[in-house]
């Protein structure tokens, strides 16, 4: 997990004199399983195409292997696109769909026979060889066209979005069934979604975007344990993110109560932003807590409670597999290693600016 | 009850729509000539069709223009469809709409923008023309009919197919082509359908001697109409609803295509026949029609090349067909006969070039405009020894418009005069003065046409008939408001009608229709007035820019001999100036008819019109409306 194999260096796109992409950069190591992961309209979806070659950036450049492809129409890439909405061809049966890139390259036919079974074995579905796509669930289309994209032994295999349309326990499976293939081929995936648990689960890097900018690039546990800033704190799981004041090197004033933390090099009375995850939140005795509050709300959620604590004129949401009823007096206690300090963006516009990569 | 009344009004729509197509095929298998009666079921006029050589020549020609403007148009709408497809929204709407306007215009308009967009570029009217025309008109509805389509592929099933390798052409015929093909066939039939239907745009487009079938029912019925007509119009008729049908049978809905996948035993049986019929079948079909056309055709003209042809524009009914076919046969010169309504028509066509006529039949003052405009050729009468036939006072009569008999060879002429009823006018009628006889108040009618009008005035006061004096001319107006409230109407056809009929004492009238109508009612008598009147004369003149002159001068001496010009009087019944014809003809009354031959003497005051120029016939043209607006 060295090479990297492809490189996207200033990546700049505008639709209609909107911004879409503003100076990406990116690199996608060899056998990495990389996901964009962002809200609806945040790029992601260009960001691909780009990559795939079905739009061409207004600036900048993608390097595959060392080599600038920016403008290499999409069948001359060694690339291979899962679509969003699977984008099968009505008019051919199974097999002929996942024969079509191979027959292109003009492989033979028992090769090509070879290819199919062992491709419809792989996503589960021996023995639909000659059925209509149409006839499909969405589930198994799909992976007809995960199938029909990975006999060409793709370098990359783009997948934007694949499991969306699926419903939970299918997804799942799938999910499990796309890192068993990656296993398996050893192909490097750059993987689209905006389910941030599906990226927790999948990816080996995960690249948080907003507006067309990357927010924060790295493993699932720095993007969920470490958020660099409001943004992606508040995009992966739930959290707590209050303005607070670090005071000096491990310690930070919220609402008035002082907090323990691990965090240094913020400065003396600094204006920062706090992230404490729900589950992160110990509720304790009064007097036991670093401050007291009082319970307002309380949800069971199935495996954990949500509670919300009115504390120091504050909402915080709390998680815990105890309850705590509605209208008790508790404490609030955080252990110093679950408090995340962030910089404060100093203008609107910083909110979404890209961080340079950790 | 309400019920019952639906029903009437939907039966009385239907009956509406198709009462006039279902008699024309009824018709079509009366075995009796006349529309009257019904003379019992033949298949005859079938049988006549097909073996009318004309007419499968002009059904070959619609065909193979059908055939080629569908397949040109279709795939240029298709091109174009999937252009405009990816372009932006706003793009997308300017673009719809530049391709919707030229369906909403009018035909004719159209038609006569083609015709003049033809002639700025000087292109040569004929098959080609035809072609480009109905390529230009069926592309939009092509277009129409595959945007839909285009609009419900999906932009994803394309990416994939270029995402799996397939270059974009690969792609487009592998993955995008499949699933408009339904829109692109019907936008073919479509195309095909309309060019087979058209019959205005191709009449302004078309050259001499090329004959869609539209255009050729079109000349024919102008001739009267032919049982044999019926049975084409039946024919054509048919053919276009199959046509329709097969459109709209289409699959509009392609989500039913592919159920046959379900079993793996003949699975793809319902696709196929389907596939098998649009896709393979009618291809097939269509080329062994223009493929044995062709060959049966190309064998037929083959032994002639374009320098044994010649180009005739005439008058309408103006030539006795088999005077053609003798000629034919006799110089292996292949003729192409093209008709004309009036000079006027005629003119433009001749000035524009886009036709090189070889020989066309104008008249004495339309000569005299050719002349001015230098748009004819001198005539080698060494190439034309029967002119000898043509009598001289005829030769002397043509100098008016044709000063040195260089131009021209009179075909046909005629005498303008009065027609009476001599049980309605007793008194001897030899000047136009009768004209103005109160006692024949509202049993006197005049032609309406302004040159024509004004002649019998001018002539009356003594004047030329060419006359271009202001102070002549409006003597002459008064004259004639003077005279309107004796005249029963102004007309011009009808006067034939009218005098036969009895309805009338008095009428100006031609000599070639005078005849005609003694035939009718013996009671009538032609006089041409003593103060002279107009003489007109149709003559032969070969365009500057002809390509087969010598063959011209070949058909001109051929018409020219005494027994040609006497089949063509039987046919045209106007007088000829052919003296050795004139001592043919059998029927003595006729022979020394002096409606058809007047004395020389009778013809001494008698001029033809002549050009007067634009400020002259604008002035004539002021005083009518002044008289007739009186
Ligand atoms: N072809 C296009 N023309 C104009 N604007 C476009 C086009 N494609 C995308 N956009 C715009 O670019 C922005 C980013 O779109 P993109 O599809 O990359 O988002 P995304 O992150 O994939 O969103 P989603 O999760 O909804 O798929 C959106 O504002 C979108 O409206
Ligand atoms: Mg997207």
């Amino acid at each position: 997990m060295s090479n990297k194999l492809i490189n996207l260096v200033d990546i700049t796109k505008v639709y209609d004199g909107q911004t879409v992409l503003d100076e990406l950069n990116l690199y996608i190591r060899e056998n990495e399983f990389l996901t964009l992961l962002g809200p609806s309209g945040c790029g992601k979806t260009t960001t691909l195409r780009i990559i795939g070659g079905f739009e061409n950036p207004d600036r900048g450049q993608v390097i595959f292997n060392g080599q600038d492809i920016t403008t290499l129409p999409p069948y001359k890439r060694q690339l291979n696109t899962v679509f969003q909405k699977y984008a099968l061809f009505p008019h051919m049966s199974i097999a002929e769909n996942i024969a079509f890139g191979l027959k292109i390259k003009g492989k033979s036919r028992q090769y090509i026979n070879d290819k199919i079974k062992y491709a419809l074995k792989l996503v589960n579905l021996e023995g639909f060889e000659n059925r209509s796509p149409s006839l499909l669930s969405g589930g198994q289309q799909q992976r007809v066209a995960i199938a029909r994209a990975i006999v060409n032994e793709p370098k990359v295999l783009l997948l934007d979005e694949p499991l969306g349309a699926l419903d939970l326990k299918l997804r799942q499976d799938m999910q499990y069934e796309l890192i068993r293939l990656k296993n398996e081929l050893g192909i490097t995936f750059i993987y689209v979604t905006h389910d941030q648990e599906e990226a927790l689960t999948m990816s080996d890097t995960i690249v948080v975007m907003n507006q067309g900018y990357i927010q924060q690039i790295g493993t699932p546990e720095d993007i969920y344990n470490e958020p660099q800033n409001a943004f992606v704190a508040d995009f992966i799981g739930e959290s707590n993110i209050f303005p607070g004041l670090m005071i000096e090197d491990r310690l930070v004033e919220i609402f008035g109560a002082k907090f323990a933390c691990v965090d240094e090099g913020f400065g003396r009375n600094k204006p920062v932003d706090v992230v404490i995850r729900p589950e992160d939140i110990d509720l304790v005795k009064p007097k036991k807590g670093i401050i007291t509050g009082r319970v307002t709300s309380l949800i069971f959620k199935g495996v954990h409670y949500e509670m919300d604590v009115m504390a120091n004129g504050v909402e915080w949401t709390v998680h815990s597999t105890d309850m705590v009823p509605v209208g008790e007096e508790v404490g609030i206690w955080v252990e110093p290693s679950d408090i995340q300090i962030m910089h404060k963006p100093e203008s609107e516009d910083e909110e979404a600016v890209s961080l340079e990569e950790s | 009850m309400k019920r019952q009344l639906q029903r009437i009004y939907m039966a009385l729509i239907v009956i509406l729509l198709y009462a006039p197509i279902i008699t024309l095929v009824v018709l079509s298998f009366n075995s009796s000539k006349t529309r009257a009666k019904w003379g019992g079921f033949t298949g005859k006029w079938y049988a006549a069709l097909f073996q009318n050589d004309t007419i499968m020549e002009a059904l070959y020609t619609t065909l193979i223009i059908a055939l080629l403007a569908a397949v040109i148009s279709t795939v240029i709408g298709t091109a174009a469809a999937i252009g405009i497809h990816s372009m932006k929204r706003r793009a997308r709407t300017v673009f719809l709409g530049v391709n919707n306007i030229p369906m909403l215009n009018g035909e004719i308009v159209t038609g006569i923008s083609l015709m003049l967009l033809f002639l700025a570029f000087r292109v040569r009217f004929g098959f080609l023309t035809i072609l480009l025309t109905h390529i230009t008109f069926c592309t939009p509805y092509v277009i129409l009919s595959v945007m839909p389509k285009l609009k419900q592929t999906s932009r994803y099933t394309y990416e994939a197919a270029l995402d799996l390798g397939a270059t974009p052409l690969r792609a487009f015929f592998t993955v995008v082509f499949p699933d408009i093909m339904p829109g692109v066939l019907s936008g073919f039939l479509m195309a095909f359908t309309l060019s087979l239907d058209d019959f205005v745009i191709t009449h302004f487009t078309k050259g001499a001697g090329v004959d869609t079938l539209s255009t050729k029912i079109y000349s024919e019925v102008r001739k009267g109409i032919k049982p044999e007509m019926y049975a084409l119009s039946a024919l054509l008729f048919v053919t276009v609803l199959v046509l329709l049908l097969l459109v709209n049978m289409n699959p509009q809905d392609s989500k039913s295509a592919p159920t046959f996948f379900r079993d793996a035993e003949g699975r793809r049986h319902f696709r196929f026949s389907r596939r098998f019929l649009l896709g393979r079948l009618v291809p097939a079909l269509l080329v062994i029609l223009v493929a044995g056309g062709g060959i049966y055709y190309g064998a037929r003209a083959g032994n002639g090349n374009t320098n044994d042809q010649l180009i005739v524009y005439n008058w309408g009914e103006y030539m006795d067909p088999e005077v053609i076919d003798l000629f034919e046969e006799e110089t292996g010169i292949r003729v192409i006969y093209e008709e004309f309504e009036t000079n006027e028509i005629m003119y433009p066509k001749v000035k524009a070039g886009a036709v090189a006529y070889d020989l066309v039949c104008p008249s004495d003052y339309m000569i005299q405009k050719m002349i001015d405009n230098d748009l004819l050729a001198e005539i080698n009468f060494d190439n034309v020894p029967n002119i000898k036939n043509i009598g001289s006072v005829y030769m002397e009569k043509s100098r008016a418009f044709d000063p040195e008999n260089k131009y021209s060879v009179p075909y046909t002429w005629g005498t303008v005069g009065i027609l009476y009823n001599k049980t309605m006018v007793s008194e001897p009628v030899d000047s136009w003065k009768i004209l103005w006889d109160s006692k024949y108040s509202d049993s006197i009618l005049m032609q309406d046409s302004v040159r024509d009008a004004f002649a019998v005035a001018l002539k009356y006061l003594g004047y030329s008939l060419n006359s271009t004096n202001i102070q002549e001319l409006s003597e002459a107006q008064s004259l004639l408001i003077s005279q309107k409230p004796l005249v029963q109407a102004y007309v011009i056809d009808q006067v034939r009608d009218k005098m036969i009929g009895n309805e009338a004492a008095l009428g100006v009238i031609y000599s070639g229709e005078a005849i005609f109508t003694q035939k009718e009612n013996p009671d009538l008598e032609y006089v041409i007035p003593k103060e002279g009147s107009n003489l007109w004369i149709d003559s032969w003149v070969i365009p500057k820019n002809a390509q087969h002159k010598e063959n011209a001068e070949k058909f001109i001496n051929f018409l020219c001999r005494p027994d040609i010009a006497l089949m063509n009087f039987d046919y045209i019944t106007y007088s000829t100036p052919n003296t050795e014809a004139r001592k043919l003809i059998e029927d003595e009354s006729i022979r020394n008819s002096t409606i058809a031959f007047p004395d020389d003497e009778m013809l001494a005051d008698c001029e033809t019109f002549q050009y007067l120029g634009q400020d002259a016939d604008e002035l004539y043209n002021r005083l009518w409306r002044e008289v007739k607006s009186k």
